[in-house]
């Protein structure tokens, strides 16, 4: 991470390892690019390169992914090659490649909805409907817009020029308000949960949902890469985690929520909801229902909503599977302040969701979590910054601990406001999902839900 | 008791064998080799002159798996994988191998030396079986005392071209290659090199690969490590750069960049370069008042690599361009080298700095960084610790950089003599070229 933040603006291209590498050329405004790599259209990893405002010819790319994926690369060209057979234990170093999501098992019946949430960005939104409209798949597809500002009316007029597409109003403020009421008003088998400043390619959908097949599975996310990486904050952003949670596959169980008796398990590091697809019988099931609205955007709390539902899905006895080949582009705050304001909502919410889960679970491994684990990780983090290990700036850790220094007073106010709101639920307690036509763009506001 | 240390290639296309018959050393060290990509050097201990194939084996995957895994993906992506279920086929239709390719691009490969036939020969032997084919080889033979070194070319390798270059210095001897080259690309290697015959392939591959590289440097081996003074120059540092093909290209638009081009010993060395011979034309030529046979003792060679970078170009550290270097044998001839060493870089730094302005800054402190961290404080810590290498060859070095400080004008003024004097000497010969005339 370290070239990103020393070399801004970073190039974001991509290339196909299937087809002749060509040169990268006009970067002559970055001096570092970062190139992910794909073979055919899946998704094998990333590689920075420092090229120094110049054109990167194919040797010098062909390089740098030999060096920086060789060991992903491995399994596709060991045993090819008539070189020493008794070195063959290289082959058990080399890990198998990312599992590809291969043609779909899911039958083509299953239906899919896709929730995606707007908060008056009418340009962003309408780049993401036209990538939506783009989907190649074999299955009835609903998009589903939840528009979380009815009243300024920027949000009615793009989807409009998009038929069949199905606006929702939701006039409480707030993420977990909005996804529920795209929860709520989705009729597929299958719910994906995305927001407006994304944009993705046209087999995201069929990636995504594949892991529906085995009925265990109850959340699948995915990866999600930075679309661009031109302003410092867009880079920082990146180093801070970003959103995508790398190029393996991972599946998680209840099992794995129980194995350690001390440690929460990280719950956080399985992705977010700006890519992730949902059973949408697990809404239904009363052990998990929909998402907890004193968290996340929008309300004080900052962030957790998506982890608070991942970790309830995942205690209710579902599988979580992690699908890095399911990707979509996402577009990072480009200034500062956004940024400075983001990372202080991620650390108020990772506190809020933690007293959440002691709260309303009583999992007390959360106590663990906030007062040993985030103080030491904070000191180690600034050891690092110290000694030069690191370049992000302690300016912004120190916005992280002010953050989760302010966590318990904001879930405090939240759910204070939830309160006063109401929840969001079903509007049928009897279970049968509504029709889509029923809650069409002429939904007033605050219908949703309100009781 | 003098540590001797077995220098040996291992071709993993072979079968790997154990060795044996080598009671009078105590340890191997072999350069790995796959497809001709050198892999790594690994260090297996001998017991009674004997090691065994396993003893290799588990010496190679410990220690150089990625770099043998990242050869393999590399090669592969030279031929695009479409498919894995293609790649079945791609080992079906066999090779896309380099060395398939067409050797279209004439290279003038040059031979720098000066009164050591006996070594010049190995050297010249080994340039005789390079598996490229568009080859001109050029012996540049610098001020010589004798006629040996002419006698030995004409008489055994009557393909290459002689020329001798009057000006005593190891860079004028340069600038006449770039004069005599016929090809497109000139390499440099010394009479103390042995190359392999891989070694113009790889150059010129990379050269072909992309257009903007105008120098390329490779890995310099050790040829033996027979004696005390071969081993300890290789445990200094030798002149290996490591196995990863490396790309340099300086941003100076980027904060912190404008340094990283100025220790320029990392890039490699003259016993191992090559340019496209336009980019003389754009940079200049080496500066005759450094290297060897001029009172600077060396850092002509630096000094170009950091020009090349300095002007905006792209230079490649290439390790399959692999050559094979005799060390000095004495310990007292490796006292001497790395006194001159010391001199060399601070020479290039002094010329350096003195023709780029822009650059001084840095220059000055990188140079006083490098004294610190290279001279200094090895020296320093060779009192608390066991030094890897005796004190006082940290000393010589040391002594060679406080001397090098001051010698680059003295040298300076000496080139300018000895340009105005065969300035002045062609005018009474004309015909451009009077000095192979004149030692005729």
């Amino acid at each position: 991470m370290k070239t990103l933040l020393d070399k801004v603006p970073v190039a974001i291209r991509s290339v196909d390892i299937s087809r002749e590498l060509l040169a990268i050329d006009d970067l002559s405004n970055y001096p570092a690019c970062r190139v992910y790599v794909f073979l055919g259209t899946r998704l094998l990893g990333m590689v920075d390169i420092e090229n120094a405002r110049q054109a990167i010819s194919p040797a010098c790319l062909r390089d740098a992914i030999a060096d920086q994926l060789g060991w992903q690369l491995g399994s596709l060209c060991l045993g090819d090659h008539p070189y020493q057979p008794e070195l063959s234990l290289i082959e058990r170093k080399v890990p198998a490649l990312p599992a590809t999501a291969g043609p779909s098992r899911l039958p083509a019946s299953v239906s899919v909805s896709i929730a995606l949430a707007t908060f008056d960005r009418p340009e962003q939104l309408q780049e993401c409907l036209k990538a939506l409209c783009k989907q190649e798949s074999p299955r009835r597809i609903e998009v589903v817009v939840i528009d979380n500002h009815p009243s300024s009316g920027l949000t009615p007029p793009v989807v409009a020029d998009f038929p069949g597409v199905v606006l929702v109003s939701e006039v409480r403020q707030g993420l977990a308000y909005a996804r529920n009421a795209g929860f709520v008003h989705s009729s597929g088998d299958i719910v994906i949960a995305t927001d407006d400043d994304v944009i993705m390619p046209p087999d995201w959908v069929e990636k995504l949902v594949a892991p529906f097949e085995r009925s265990d599975v109850g959340v699948v996310t995915g990866n999600v890469l930075p679309r661009e990486l031109e302003t410092e904050s867009q880079c920082l952003f990146e180093a801070y985690g970003g959103l995508g949670r790398g190029f393996n596959r991972m599946e998680v169980g209840p099992s794995w929520l129980r194995t350690s008796r001390r440690r929460a398990a990280p719950t956080w590091k399985l992705g977010a909801t700006a890519n992730a697809a949902f059973r949408a019988a697990v809404f239904r099931d009363p052990k998990i229902g929909l998402m907890d609205e004193a968290l996340g955007p929008g309300m004080p709390s900052g962030v957790g909503e998506d982890t608070y539902l991942f970790y309830k899905i995942i205690k209710a006895g579902y599988s979580l599977v992690y699908q890095p080949d399911a990707y979509v582009w996402h577009t990072h705050r480009r200034d500062r302040k956004a940024l400075r304001k983001q990372i202080y909502n991620y650390s108020k919410g990772h506190v809020a969701y933690h007293l959440t889960t002691l709260l309303h679970n009583g999992d007390r491994r959360a106590l663990f979590r906030l007062l040993v684990e985030l103080p030491h990780s904070y000191l180690k983090r600034i050891y690092q910054r110290l000694r030069g290990r690191s370049v992000y700036p302690v300016s912004l850790i120190l916005l992280e601990i002010r953050g989760n220094l302010e966590g318990p007073f904001s879930l405090w106010r939240s759910r204070r406001r939830v309160g006063r709101e109401g929840r969001s639920q079903f509007p049928v307690a009897t279970g049968s999902g509504l029709p889509a036509g029923i809650m069409s763009s002429d939904t007033g506001p605050g219908v949703t839900g309100d009781t | 008791m003098a540590d001797r240390i077995k220098v040996l290639e291992i071709d993993l296309n072979q079968p790997l064998a154990g060795f044996s018959g080598l009671e009078d050393y105590n340890s191997i060290h072999a350069v790995v080799r796959w497809r001709g990509d050198p892999v790594g050097y690994i260090d297996v201990p001998l017991c009674n002159g004997h090691c065994s194939a396993s003893a290799i084996r588990a010496a190679i995957l410990k220690v150089h798996s990625d770099n043998l895994l990242h050869s393999m993906v590399r090669r592969d992506l030279d031929a695009p994988f479409s498919d894995i279920q293609d790649l079945e086929n791609a080992k079906a239709t066999g090779d896309t191998d380099s060395a398939a390719r067409a050797d279209n691009t004439l290279v003038t490969v040059a031979v720098c030396t000066r009164d050591r036939a006996e070594q010049l020969k190995d050297c010249l032997t080994s340039l005789s079986k390079l598996a490229y084919s568009k080859v001109d080889i050029l012996v540049v033979d610098n001020a010589p005392s004798t006629d040996e070194t002419r006698k030995l070319v004409q008489s055994e390798f009557p393909d290459f071209r002689y020329v001798v270059e009057p000006r005593p210095g190891l860079d004028w001897a340069r600038n006449r290659a770039i004069d005599e080259a016929r090809g497109e690309i000139l390499a440099y290697t010394d009479d103390d090199v042995l190359v392999d015959p891989l070694w113009v392939s790889a150059l010129v591959k990379v050269f072909q690969d992309d257009p903007a590289v105008m120098a390329v440097t490779g890995l310099v081996a050790p040829f033996e490590m027979e004696t005390q003074a071969q081993v300890l120059f290789e445990r200094y540092g030798g002149f290996g750069r490591g196995f990863k093909r490396i790309w340099y290209h300086v941003d100076f638009t980027s904060r912190g960049d404008s340094f990283l081009h100025i220790g320029a010993g990392k890039f490699g060395t003259g016993a191992n370069m090559a340019y496209r011979r336009a980019v003389f034309g754009k940079i200049g030529e080496f500066d005759p008042a450094l290297d060897v046979g001029t009172v600077t003792n060396g850092g002509g060679d630096l000094e170009m690599f950091f020009r090349v970078l300095e002007e905006g170009h792209t230079l490649v550290y290439e390790p399959a361009a692999l050559v094979w270097h005799r060390h000095r044998r004495t310990y007292k001839e490796l006292h001497v080298q790395l006194t001159n060493h010391g001199i060399g870089l601070y020479s290039y730094f002094m010329r350096s700095a003195r023709n780029y302005p822009r650059r001084r800054r840095e220059i000055i402190r990188f140079g006083l960084w490098w004294f610190w961290y290279w001279n200094i404080r090895r020296f320093l810590k060779s009192y608390i610790t066991t030094p890897r290498v005796p004190r006082d060859l940290i000393l010589a070095e040391l002594r060679g950089a406080l001397i090098g400080v001051t010698r680059y004008p003295k040298a300076r003024r000496r080139a300018e003599e000895i340009r105005a004097e065969y300035r002045s000497e062609s005018r009474v010969s004309p015909g451009g070229i009077p000095e192979p005339a004149r030692s005729e």
